[in-house]
């Protein structure tokens, strides 16, 4: 506990547990880190960075200015905060008890209209978990359904609705809605269309075509005056805003050639796209950044573990870097959600295949909060102040989050993970064994 | 150094095996042999020469016994580690490898895997690593199910694994015999097969089986259930294993042979290690219990996330662990994870081991073991990398009845080796050359020397190989 409190200033010890009310906190001034601003102003050796009511006010060599609280950050490393570009944090808290998720539905009845956000849990316990890994913004994207009672009924290829989440555990810690639609293509796609993935391209199109006939006739459809359509109004109602151009379409996708076929789906509609997975991305990496598409990959896995992704590699994120592709990393697929803060490890996997190390940085936060238009991502004037102070480089598993800052708040450390291990260090025996905070 | 006496029971009960049960007699002939484990069923043709001596030079060595030799150098002959020390002399055609600025540990070691019995890719003909048609199959045997041409061992080899266990999954209270390879390409799985390591069998605590039979409407749909299946066996077994002594010391008509119950009696007269899936604190005092009352010896509980809880009844017992860095959630049992662990459970003076369960875990069990130690360092014990380093290392190697073979730099063991680019626990270092008994069996520089299974030919392009 020495290590974990000794840099942090001394109002953060108030901060087990408790929540800091915004008053408090007026200007945070960050002291001499090596600071990766991500921003045009590269990465300063040693700088301060200066936070005003929850924004960076200033990045300079020295600021002298008198703060309400400060961090001393020399000999650290300062970044912005991780961004999770997908997850299912607060629609989960244990993976095989179905009474704990919310991130699927089963049936036939719903798909594009789908919005998780009702069932979004704050106090979730996976939120200070990562936090303390140093995620401070999270996209939320509902998916199949795995576990549990209805997992073999139909499902759509549409998926639904995001959101974008702070991770600073509050009630009104959601940063965006309706950011962007989801749906399943290549050997997902297939198995929730009937067998072919053909068929989950098929359905995807018929819905983007059903999606322009609705926008084009709405008031007779919604009369009820119109043909039979596949899909429901408030599907179709979801799918506006991506026919439009204005929404991320998340699709599904790992062999090259189930890429090769969103992109053409994109061109076609217009879409704004962006492909999860893409395992063999690396192959037609020249099609995927001519076409601007950015791309999330699960960057440490190499697994063949489908014949879709059969070309699976450690360099397909820098492969794709070098093309000229946005890349996005996501956390590792076996734990992509209640440890979505190992992006970090799977970027330091990725330079190690040759990623260059601000690529890396920018593929963890910059990068998701440009494809999704939400805060954070930089360290400039103006943004919002999510930042997190490293112990050392944090794409290194030996570093860790030392003071973690969403919307210019420093955040409590404290999760279930260390509680356990503080209770458990030193064992008492006898009752005050179980009465141990 | 006190970590040296940890699972003693372990390390006692492989050598039993290997000078008592080392196998002159006809397979199948349970009326000589005085042994449960079978151990010329399915012999090991493994077959590995090394070709030429090799010397590493000036390298940092973390010998996996606690100790870095700094400017160090290794000679590696006729499969066994020769000589350590100082300017060493270059045996006549020596591989001479200059590592001024790269370190060297010991082959690591996987205690759990699934390599070769869940292969990739990953289609339903291939799904073999569990028999999951009755609670209690100790009598499968999961080197039947390894498909050796699995792409996935290349993989971890290329991060430095040299040994590994597979086991049966965990669907059922009894599993199966596991068993102990190295990592080496082999047309069949004897040819992988670890020689003289002993045999393992798994076990399963917790949700996983009563889970799979209570949802198909049979026992067990408790843990009270699962207990009850674990000792119904075990006093079967004590009576099978009675019969078969009885006769051995008094002659007469030879009982039948039973597979399973020769599996669970190999364990009774410690000649099997038990492995043990369990995840929780109260099951795994509960099985420690069982063990007691059936007089035998858990050798490690596997993806022990609560291990933590009960260190130091673990450490009393004898029992080793085999954690995760930080894996958890994905079900209740898996609920209460702290990343420090593996440091306490190691530091109340049981032993502690990483384990990846996974392929992806497997090729980087060197940064998974690095968080593990900073974990610990944060929990505020000193835990250096050459203290670490035995989590992957010796500490599996002894969980698996293997370490007087392997698992540490020492004079005279086989000659598993990693060369890595630098320090292992940075996520930047690789393993550079993989050295199996000796023999170079992977270079990251040379192609010709990265092995690739038949599955990978022709598979992406018709001229080439996968990735």
């Amino acid at each position: 506990m020495k290590t974990l409190n000794k840099l942090i200033f001394p109002a953060l010890a108030l901060l087990a547990g408790a929540v800091i009310p915004n008053a408090m906190a007026e200007t945070l001034l960050i002291k001499g880190g090596r600071v990766h601003t991500l921003s045009e102003a590269g990465t300063l050796d040693t700088a301060d960075v200066l936070v005003r009511d929850g924004r960076v006010e200033q990045v300079a060599p020295s600021i002298a200015v008198k703060a309400d609280r400060e961090i001393d950050a020399s000999g650290k490393i300062v970044t912005p905060g991780v961004i999770a570009p997908v997850s299912e944090l607060g629609l989960v808290e244990i993976g095989a008890a179905s009474s704990t998720n919310d991130y699927a539905v089963t049936g036939d009845s719903i798909g594009a209209s789908f919005d998780p956000l009702p069932a979004y849990n704050p106090k979730s316990t996976l939120i200070p978990f990562n936090r303390a890994g140093g995620v401070t913004r999270a996209l939320v994207f509902p998916d199949i359904k795995m576990w549990g009672e209805g997992v073999g009924d139909p499902q759509r290829v549409f998926a639904g609705r995001s959101f974008a989440i702070a991770l600073n555990g509050q009630f009104d810690s959601v940063v965006a809605t309706d950011l962007a639609q989801k749906a399943f293509t290549g050997e997902a796609g297939g198995l929730l269309a009937g067998g072919s993935r053909a068929n989950a391209i098929a359905k995807v199109r018929n819905a983007l075509e059903e999606a322009k006939e609705y926008r084009d006739n709405r008031e007779a459809i919604r009369r009820g005056q119109w043909r039979e359509l596949n899909h429901s109004v408030e599907d179709l109602e979801a799918l506006q805003p991506v026919l439009e151009g204005k929404q991320p379409l998340l699709l599904t996708a790992n062999r090259a050639s189930d890429i090769i076929a969103v992109l053409d789906l994109a061109r076609q509609f217009q879409l704004q796209l962006v492909i999860q997975g893409a395992a063999e991305g690396w192959m037609v990496a020249d099609r995927i950044a001519a076409a601007k598409v950015p791309v999330i990959v699960d960057a440490i896995n190499n697994l063949p573990t489908a014949f879709e992704t059969l070309g699976a590699r450690l360099d397909n994120a820098a492969l794709l870097n070098k093309a000229g592709g946005k890349v996005l990393i996501s956390g590792p697929g076996y734990a992509s959600t209640h440890n979505v803060y190992l992006a970090r490890q799977s970027a330091g996997n990725a330079v190690a295949a040759g990623l260059p190390y601000e690529e890396a940085l920018k593929a963890i936060s910059t990068n998701v909060a440009e494809v999704f238009r939400i805060g954070g991502g930089s360290i400039a004037p103006g943004r919002v102040a999510d930042l997190v102070v490293w112990s050392g480089d944090p794409l290194e598993v030996t570093s860790y989050a030392e003071a973690v800052v969403i919307n210019g708040e420093p955040q409590s450390l404290v999760n279930r993970s260390t509680r356990l291990r503080d209770r458990y260090l030193k064992p008492e025996a006898g009752h005050e064994f179980g009465f141990k905070r | 150094m006190q970590h040296h006496l940890r699972c003693l029971a372990a390390l006692l009960g492989a050598a039993i095996l290997v000078t008592a049960c080392g196998g002159e007699e006809k397979g199948g002939d349970k009326e000589a042999s005085k042994s449960f484990a079978d151990l010329d069923a399915f012999p090991s043709t493994y077959a590995i020469e090394q070709s030429k001596p090799v010397i590493i030079r000036n390298a940092t060595v973390l010998t996996g016994t606690g100790e870095r030799l700094d400017n160090t150098d290794l000679v590696l002959e006729k499969g066994r580690i020769a000589k350590i020390g100082e300017k060493l002399r270059a045996p006549r055609n020596a591989l001479e490898i200059d590592a001024k600025g790269k370190w060297v540990t010991p082959g690591l070691v996987d205690v759990h895997s699934h390599l070769g019995n869940y292969p990739a890719p990953s289609i339903e003909s291939s799904q073999d690593g569990n028999e999951m048609t009755s609670p209690n199959t100790a009598e499968v045997w999961t080197e039947h199910s390894v498909w050796t041409q699995d792409p996935q061992f290349e993989l971890a080899l290329a991060g430095g694994v040299t040994t590994l266990q597979i086991l049966p999954g965990s669907a059922n209270l009894f599993g199966g015999r596991s068993v102990t390879l190295k990592n080496v390409p082999g047309r069949s799985v004897q040819d992988m097969k670890f020689p003289g390591a002993p045999y393992g069998m798994k076990m399963a605590c917790g949700e996983n089986p009563k889970r799979v039979y209570g949802g198909k409407g049979t026992a067990p749909s408790t843990r009270m259930g699962n207990v009850a299946g674990y000792r119904s066996a075990w006093l079967e077994a004590s009576r099978y294993k009675d019969k078969w002594e009885k006769y051995w010391e008094k002659g007469g008509e030879a009982p039948d042979r039973n597979l399973q119950l020769e599996t669970l009696a190999g364990v009774l007269n410690g000649e099997i290690l038990v492995h043990n899936h369990c995840y929780r604190g109260e099951e795994m005092a509960i099985m420690m219990d069982i063990a007691e009352e059936f007089d035998f010896q858990i050798t490690a509980f596997h993806h022990a996330v609560e291990a933590y809880k009960v260190a130091d009844l673990l450490a009393e017992q004898g029992v080793c662990s085999a954690m995760w860095a930080d894996w958890w959630g994905f079900k209740h049992e898996a609920f209460d994870m702290t990343e420090a662990n593996i440091a306490i459970v190691d530091q109340a003076g049981a032993c502690a081991m990483i384990h990846s369960d996974s392929a992806i875990g497997i090729q980087h069990l060197n940064e998974e073991v690095a968080k593990a130690m900073t974990a610990g360092q944060r929990a505020g014990f000193d835990i250096t990398p050459e203290y670490a380093v035995t989590w992957m290392t010796l500490n599996p190697a002894r969980a698996l009845g293997v370490a007087d073979e392997t698992g540490s730099i020492e004079k005279g063991k086989m000659a598993d080796v990693v060369l890595w680019s630098g320090n292992p626990f940075s996520v930047y270092s690789k393993a550079e050359k993989v050295f199996i008994d000796g023999e170079l069996m992977f270079d990251r520089e040379d192609p010709a020397r990265q092995s690739h299974s038949d599955f990978e030919l022709g598979i992406l392009n018709p001229e080439g190989e996968r990735s």
